[in-house]
């Protein structure tokens, strides 16, 4: 890991020579007149993975609960069989659907210019991270122990309670580390949101307009290294993108990590 | 409360299911036999047998051996290491370092394999000077599965009952005899789940193969090692980016259903095999 880290640091050095640590705050990315600023791509990442959050949190708990708690077991089973079979489709089939079923779609109901931008590579990566979340509760609520439930019903609790003041508590170590998991999975989600982001380098304006086309960090990388010669600055600023990925990933699966150690 | 939750739960119930039939079934009108083996296997031309690439959009054979050629190296590189992680962790390794271990593996899971194609367009193609080629793809991706393999390794061999190894040790066998007389007959099928998990986890990787090992088309079948491959991944992803005549769209979702079946055979393989696992 440590030498992984030290190829990116030592690829994208001359990047980080030249114009420093502020250019994580600088806005213009135009790498034919040498202006490597990385804020678009960083807001634009930050945007998709909280939209992405916003729609597969509520629902992926949700579908959790109601296959665990609501559904006869002998769904269970099945339904579960299902969802890692979703976990595991490819992500640039996600990003054909997200192209070619997705972008008419807003575009139309939306009634917009084009169809690419951040609402839809948020939604497609919440469909992709729908079935991680969804497995990670399930386990997490299988987990607790029947005695718990027991007591509860003996309480004379009614089934809201039971789930605000006894399930959920007790699960949330292990929806917390879902939730994470998910975070890092639609940090890192390149090929899907590469087809429908729109690839424009340009801060959103206002910086809450979501129906722009934009830009994130991965979807550069993968936009732009076939153009980038080997050595010139805008690879080492390619190099640069990837090292902000590397090292924001890391710090989230620590997190992940030292939460599920302490509690 | 219930109702509520109901609602909001339909969606990703259902959604996932509606994607998986709605690519099934727009695939359908590409989808036949002579689109797998390739459009002039009629012909009997022994240098057409795989797929005639040339004519981008017919024929999907040499896409689909590139994938699984690929698949094939990066787990044949990676199982080895993997094996010896687990065993290293199962023998010699104190809890201190069993625990950062498992933190280390964890870690490096987590970071986006795109990270990994970067690494090794810098290290395998502009450093040793690899070229764009099968080698690089097999590498990399093997980087990518080498901590989802060795942590289901290091699960299978925690689930040997301890009272084994420990009768083992008592007959006095040596070490190696453990490992291949108790440890593997135990521990083979958990093991092989992993590998076909992480083998379905290869043949979906894009990101990091795109620029490190695949072209469009041009090539049938790779010379060597050091050559370039075309593989189903990323042949999806060029045709959705060119795409906009009917019959390439049709591909396209050809393609995906195609990759889509053999990522699935894959992780309902490992599925069986847990299951058999479990009862026996």
């Amino acid at each position: 890991m440590l030498i992984l880290l030290w190829f990116l640091w030592d690829a994208s050095s001359a990047y980080w020579y030249e114009f420093g640590i502020s250019q994580l705050w600088a806005a213009e990315w135009y790498p034919y007149e040498s202006l490597y600023g990385l804020l678009p791509a960083i807001i634009g990442t930050v945007w998709a993975m909280l939209i992405a959050m916003l729609i597969a949190v509520p629902c992926g708990l949700a579908a959790a609960i109601v296959s665990s708690e609501i559904l006869p077991v002998s769904w269970q089973g099945w339904i579960r069989l299902g969802m890692e079979m979703l976990a595991g489709i490819p992500s640039v089939v996600y990003g054909l659907i997200g192209l070619w079923v997705l972008l008419p779609w807003l575009q139309y109901t939306l009634d917009l210019l084009t169809g690419h931008n951040l609402l839809a590579a948020g939604m497609i990566l919440s469909l992709m991270i729908l079935p991680t979340m969804m497995v990670m509760s399930q386990d997490a609520l299988r987990l607790i122990p029947i005695e718990q439930r027991e007591a509860a019903m003996n309480m004379g609790m009614n089934w809201n309670q039971r789930l605000m003041r006894v399930l959920l508590p007790q699960a949330w170590t292990g929806i917390r580390s879902g939730i994470l998991l998910g975070l890092g999975r639609a940090l890192g989600e390149t090929m899907a949101v590469m087809l429908v982001v729109g690839s424009l380098d340009r801060v959103p304006d206002p910086i809450y307009n979501i129906l722009e086309p934009a830009q994130t960090l991965t979807s550069r990388i993968g936009r732009e290294m076939g153009e980038a010669a080997f050595g010139s600055m805008h690879f080492s600023a390619l190099m640069a993108c990837g090292l902000v990925l590397a090292v924001t990933a890391i710090c989230l699966s620590l997190l992940a990590q030292q939460k599920r150690s302490f509690v | 409360m219930k109702v509520f939750l109901s609602l909001l739960a339909l969606p990703a119930l259902l959604l996932p299911v509606a994607c998986f039939l709605y690519i099934i079934v727009q695939a359908f009108p590409a989808l036949d036999w002579e689109l797998i083996v390739g459009s002039s296997a009629s012909s009997g031309a022994a240098g057409n047998l795989f797929g005639d690439a040339a004519n981008a959009g017919h024929g999907l054979w040499s896409q689909i051996s590139g994938s699984l050629l690929m698949m094939l190296l990066a787990c044949l590189l990676a199982a080895p290491i993997a094996l010896s992680i687990a065993l290293f962790h199962a023998l010699w390794a104190s809890p201190r370092q069993q625990r950062m271990l498992i933190t280390l593996l964890q870690v490096l899971q987590g970071i986006p394999p795109i990270v990994y194609g970067l690494c090794g367009l810098v290290l395998l193609i502009h450093l040793l000077h690899w070229g764009i080629s099968l080698a690089a793809g097999g590498v990399i991706l093997a980087v990518v599965i080498l901590p989802l393999l060795s942590s289901n390794a290091i699960h299978a061999l925690q689930r040997i009952p301890i009272e084994q190894t420990e009768s083992a040790k008592a007959l006095g066998l040596s070490v190696g005899a453990m490992i291949t007389r108790v440890w593997f007959p135990v521990a083979w099928s958990g093991m092989l789940t992993g590998l076909l998990l992480a083998m379905a986890r290869a043949l979906s990787e894009t990101a990091p193969i795109l620029f490190t090992a695949t072209v469009f088309s041009g090539v049938l079948w790779p010379d060597s090692i050091f050559s370039p491959v075309t593989s189903l991944q990323t042949h999806i992803f060029y045709l959705a980016q060119e795409g906009s005549n009917a019959h390439v769209i049709d591909v396209a979702w050809a393609s995906a259903a195609v990759l889509l079946g053999l990522v699935i055979c894959f992780s309902l393989s490992a599925r069986l095999l847990r299951r058999y696992e479990e009862s026996s």
